[in-house]
């Protein structure tokens, strides 16, 4: 008996080691969830728009578009909301760059009145069964994407944004870095 | 009828009927492959992105709804189970599998309980075997208490 | 540095300071005892535990009043403690966040190490016993420091805080967040009262079964609190989370039953120990198991590298438990390795089909149950270290590997009752377990003729019904047999039974009660049905039989919270079964609201209604409604569980010798001798006299 269980208490041993070094190694801080697009090509749509129309992903092919999800009951998305209009002030004449607002988990009727009261200015879809925001891979809102020309994700912000946060993913996307969440 | 097919009679029996029971029982039980069903399947094998490690079936969150809503759709469109998760793990990033793959470090997590209990179960069969073979030697009473006393130093 | 903010501060680290200094003088005066064979110093080893237990009590006083007093110069009452909570949840923020939660953990054992130096106070010269001292005095030291160092509760706060965020809010919606983490606590830190004996007895030689008799109602004290743990946090999530499930393998869920599986097995293979002196080094193995895991459950609860509901925020206590659970493993590992030579077991395991055969089993598969939720819990953790991956392991795992090994360990505890201590003859086993084998295959037949389904579901069923035969079948043998013998009525035998052998038949009845809640658990997983309605006023949804109207929406303003209600009418064949409001709390100092499930509770199935959504501008609500079949059986199952376990804890008579007819002695020699009477439990346990 004195053998076999010496080996086996050394085994074991060995494994307790190995078990406390991984974790020990772990680290402790919150995991990011989402944002696993970037670098990725942009997902295909085709979604309503507020004013009746719709909206491909086609139809902006070959631009910079700034891909923003929101609704009219995150408080968030209200913080953002002149960042937003100021960034679309900037950019509304430059042919290439298009802001695309995609309502998210919101009813049509609170997301229009909301529009209509702020005076939204950019085209704002409306994601009736969640599809794009799945495709998306959101989790909540407010979420900016940021697509280059070719059609790859350059950047991506969980949160509200910024106008100087916005002016750089631009800048990024026309010049090709990738920047980081 | 011998005695002893009369000794086994009620126990062949009773493995008769457990038998036919079980076999009722899983065929009973086949998996059900209507597409809702499916989709509720598929909703127990995916993590609510934004919950500590619910399934999406059972979280109450919007984008678990969503993202049942989705999974019906897909279910419907076609789209076979294992590309479903994938298309998730693709945007969602691969934690929100929650069954942990079968191969590569998957070895790990599947392999070792069934290594255990199959090295284990072996052990003990083993064992068993050796010991009812070996001859016992009738130890007294008296016997195990005095070598229970030289061992332990107690009263 | 400040040293004290307050006069609560200043008192409260006195007390952890009194209990350090005696924990630590008194692992080293009683160490010195031993060595220079000093009775008299020995004899002082209990007063250092009184000693210790006094200053936690006041460190433990200290943070109630501060709490209770609203006392924000401690940083800890600013984190937990609110000007609007009510007062009873403020004593129960005290364990709320982690620093309190290791004072209680102290404050339990440092209780412990005084109950157990009362225990053996006449007995101080007993090295095992001042061995056991000194582990359970070096333990109580560590988590002492610990409230020096990386967990303090006595910090000062920032200067000027006048309230404070208050518990977190899903804390303060249940009475019940009173009673789960003590008797939580008081399962887990029981475990370390026969982990510091075992100890003892490896570093004494002592190595038969005294250890083990001193601590078998330890143990099964320590065991039983831990159930009631575990099931009072099971019936928590389902009351409080909204989510009507009752387990939800979260890491610090597992990190709960991990122990309890260890434990279980403990201690149903110490019973082999006792009778046969075998299975030492399984049992050894058990408890240093046991109790190493209870601090494994305690560091990835505090150390923030699991997320789960339950995670504490992160902090430096992290290395230090899992230094210390790095010692205790190895060190019990080294102790076993080291006297091997003296475990080898003086009987062997005559027959496959015997009760040593059938623990041994039992053994195999509750290690396997704890390696799979064991790896289950660790994989992410493993993952990430050696490919930087991010992975889960959720429910499809644990189920897939988990469930057979339930129905395993069902089907042995149907069976090994049955069985007889060495051998048994196949026309004995034929005979016992004939009839609850058929009653256990009758049950399965019902089952499918009512129409269920699921192979794991039904498979319990009937595997429930063949254990309740076996208890009753012996429940009737033991009464059967008293009659005979004394001619008692049905009842008064019973009785007789029962207090004639507490532990088997409190044995029996935690049988029962862990039949009820596999029941409860499979008919509650497996049938259950869930959907999400939309209604506007007035409109009806119907789910599996039940209609739900929903009425209005009501809400209320308080200090504490607002709370919106959405009032439902249920109704079922035409009986009106009552107005239900499920809710949704919004507190003021925390984002986002906490749902508040409303639940009606039946003896069969319960409808579970929550709010999911409030009423959006046309008036209508989402409402979620489940109707979860057999949830109340969980709950009586682990009350009966509890119940047996006390009836176990009831110390014996001892027999007085009667003439009984040859028959009756073979029935009761073969399902085990009487319990010692109390005089016996402070001696360790004279060798028994084989029965054969």
């Amino acid at each position: 008996m004195k053998h076999p269980l010496r080996w086996l208490a050394a085994g074991i041993g060995l494994v307790v080691v190995a078990f406390a070094v991984v974790l020990a190694v772990q680290d402790d801080g919150p995991r990011q969830t989402g944002g696993r697009l970037l670098g990725q090509e942009m997902p295909a749509f085709d979604l309503p728009t507020l004013d009746g129309g719709r909206v491909t992903s086609e139809d902006l092919a070959g631009k910079t578009v700034v891909v923003n999800f929101w609704n009219s009951w995150c408080i968030p998305c209200r913080q953002e909301e002149d960042e937003l209009a100021a960034f679309y002030e900037r950019h509304r004449d430059d042919g290439d760059v298009a802001l695309l607002g995609v309502v998210r988990d919101d009813t049509e009727q609170a997301a229009r009145e909301y529009a209509e009261q702020a005076g939204l200015g950019w085209t704002v879809a409306l994601d009736p069964e969640q599809q794009a925001a799945l495709d998306f891979g959101t989790t909540g809102q407010p979420e900016t994407f940021v697509v280059a020309p070719d059609g790859l994700v350059t950047g991506v912000q969980l949160g509200p944004t910024s106008l100087g946060q916005l002016e750089q993913m631009l800048e990024e996307a026309r010049t090709g870095a990738p920047s980081a969440p | 009828m011998s005695a002893a097919v009369r000794r086994w009679l009620p126990w062949l029996a009773l493995v008769a009927v457990a038998a036919v029971t079980v076999a009722v029982l899983v065929a009973r039980s086949a998996p059900d492959d209507s597409d809702a069903a499916r989709a509720a399947r598929l909703a127990r094998e995916i993590k609510c992105p934004v919950c500590e490690g619910l399934s999406v079936a059972d979280s109450p969150e919007a984008v678990s709804e969503a993202i049942r809503t989705d999974l019906r759709r897909r279910v419907d469109a076609g789209e076979a189970d294992d590309e479903i998760l994938a298309a998730y793990a693709a945007r969602y990033g691969e934690e929100v599998l929650l069954r942990p793959e079968g191969g590569g470090l998957g070895l790990v997590v599947w392999g070792l309980p069934v290594l255990l209990l199959v090295a284990g179960g072996g052990a003990l069969a083993v064992a068993l075997r050796r010991w009812s073979r070996e001859p016992r030697l009738e130890a007294s009473a008296a016997d195990e208490a005095l070598v229970a006393r030289a061992r332990d130093g107690g009263p | 540095m400040v040293f004290a903010a307050s006069i609560n501060s200043a008192l409260g680290r006195a007390g952890l300071l009194l209990m350090l200094a005696a924990s630590v003088f008194g692992a080293l005066a009683v160490l010195y005892g031993i060595r220079q064979h000093d009775r008299k110093l020995l004899k002082q080893g209990p007063l250092y535990a009184w000693i210790a237990f006094g200053g936690i009590v006041l460190a433990v006083v200290m943070m109630q009043r501060a709490l209770i007093t609203r006392d924000f110069s401690l940083a800890y009452v600013q984190q937990v403690g609110s000007a609007d909570t009510p007062a009873l949840y403020n004593i129960a923020a005290m364990w709320s966040a982690l620093e309190g939660s290791i004072l209680l953990w102290a404050l339990i054992l440092a209780g412990f190490t005084a109950a157990v130096a009362w225990r053996f106070r006449k007995r101080t010269d007993d090295v095992l016993v001042a061995w056991a001292l000194i582990v359970m005095f070096v333990v109580s030291a560590f988590f002492a420091m610990l409230s020096f160092g990386p967990a303090d509760p006595f910090a000062a706060g920032a200067p000027g805080v006048t309230s404070g965020p208050g518990p977190n809010p899903l804390l303060q919606n249940h009475i019940l967040v009173l009673f789960h983490p003590p008797i939580l606590y008081l399962g887990y830190v029981g475990f370390t009262v026969p982990f510091a004996f075992a100890i003892a007895a490896l570093v004494t030689g002592r190595l038969g079964e005294g250890w083990l008799m001193e601590t078998r109602r330890w143990a099964l004290f320590s065991w039983a609190f831990l159930t009631i743990g575990i099931l009072l946090g099971g019936w928590w999530s389902y009351e409080v989370l909204g989510w009507s499930g009752v387990w939800a393998w979260d890491p610090v869920e597992n990190a709960s039953f991990l122990p309890w599986l260890t434990g279980t097995a403990y201690i149903h293979s110490v019973l082999v120990q006792e009778r046969r002196g075998m299975l030492r080094v399984w049992n050894l193995s058990l408890v240093l198991a046991t109790f190493s895991l209870t601090i494994l459950g305690t560091f990835l609860t505090r150390s923030g590298v699991v997320d789960s509901v339950h995670a504490f925020v992160e902090s430096s206590i992290g290395p230090a438990l899992l230094g210390f659970l790095a010692v205790v493993a190895l060190s019990g590992i080294g102790l076993i390795a080291w006297r091997g030579d003296r475990l080898r077991a003086p009987g062997r395991i005559d027959s496959p089909v015997s009760r040593e055969a059938a623990f041994l089993a039992n053994n195999l598969l509750f290690g396997a149950f704890a390696l799979v939720v064991l790896l289950g819990t660790v994989f992410p953790l493993l993952a990430e270290a050696l490919q930087d991956r991010q992975l889960s392991v959720g429910e499809p795992y644990f189920d897939r590997l988990g469930t057979p090994i339930g129905l395993a360990l069902l089907f042995l505890m149907a069976v090994a009752p049955a069985l007889p201590w060495r051998a048994a003859s196949g026309e004995l086993l034929r005979r016992r377990l004939i009839v609850p084998a058929w009653i256990g295959v009758a049950t399965m037949v019902v089952a499918l003729l009512l129409g269920a389904d699921g192979v794991a579901q039904v498979l319990t069923f009937g595997l429930a019904g063949f254990a309740l035969a076996g208890v009753a079948r012996q429940f009737a043998v033991g009464i059967r047999a008293r009659r005979r013998a004394h001619g008692e009525s049905p009842p008064a035998a019973l009785l007789g039974a029962v207090r004639g052998n507490p532990r088997l038949y409190g044995g029996l009845v935690v049988h029962v009660g862990v039949v009820l809640l596999a029941v409860g658990l499979a008919a509650s997983a497996g049938y259950a049905t869930k959907r999400e309605v939309r209604l506007a006023p007035g409109e009806t949804a119907t789910v599996a039989g039940y209609d739900v109207t929903y009425l209005e929406t009501v809400t209320d303003r308080s200090d504490q919270k607002v709370t919106v209600q959405a009032r439902a009418r249920l109704v079922r064949d035409g009986d009106d079964l009552g107005v239900y409001a499920p809710a949704i709390s919004t507190f003021p100092n925390a984002t986002g609201g906490i749902g508040t499930p409303s639940v009606r509770t039946g003896l069969f199935e319960d409808v579970y209604l929550t709010l999911v959504s409030s009423p959006t501008e046309t008036g209508r609500v989402t409402l979620g409604i489940a109707v979860n079949p057999m949830v109340l059986w969980l709950w009586i199952g682990g009350a009966v569980m509890a119940l047996g376990t006390v009836v176990a804890l009831v110390p014996g008579r001892r027999t007085t010798a009667v003439h009984l007819p040859a028959a009756t002695t073979a029935a009761s020699a073969a399902t085990g001798p009487a319990d010692g009477g109390p005089a016996d439990a402070d001696r360790v346990a004279e060798p028994e006299v084989p029965v054969g």
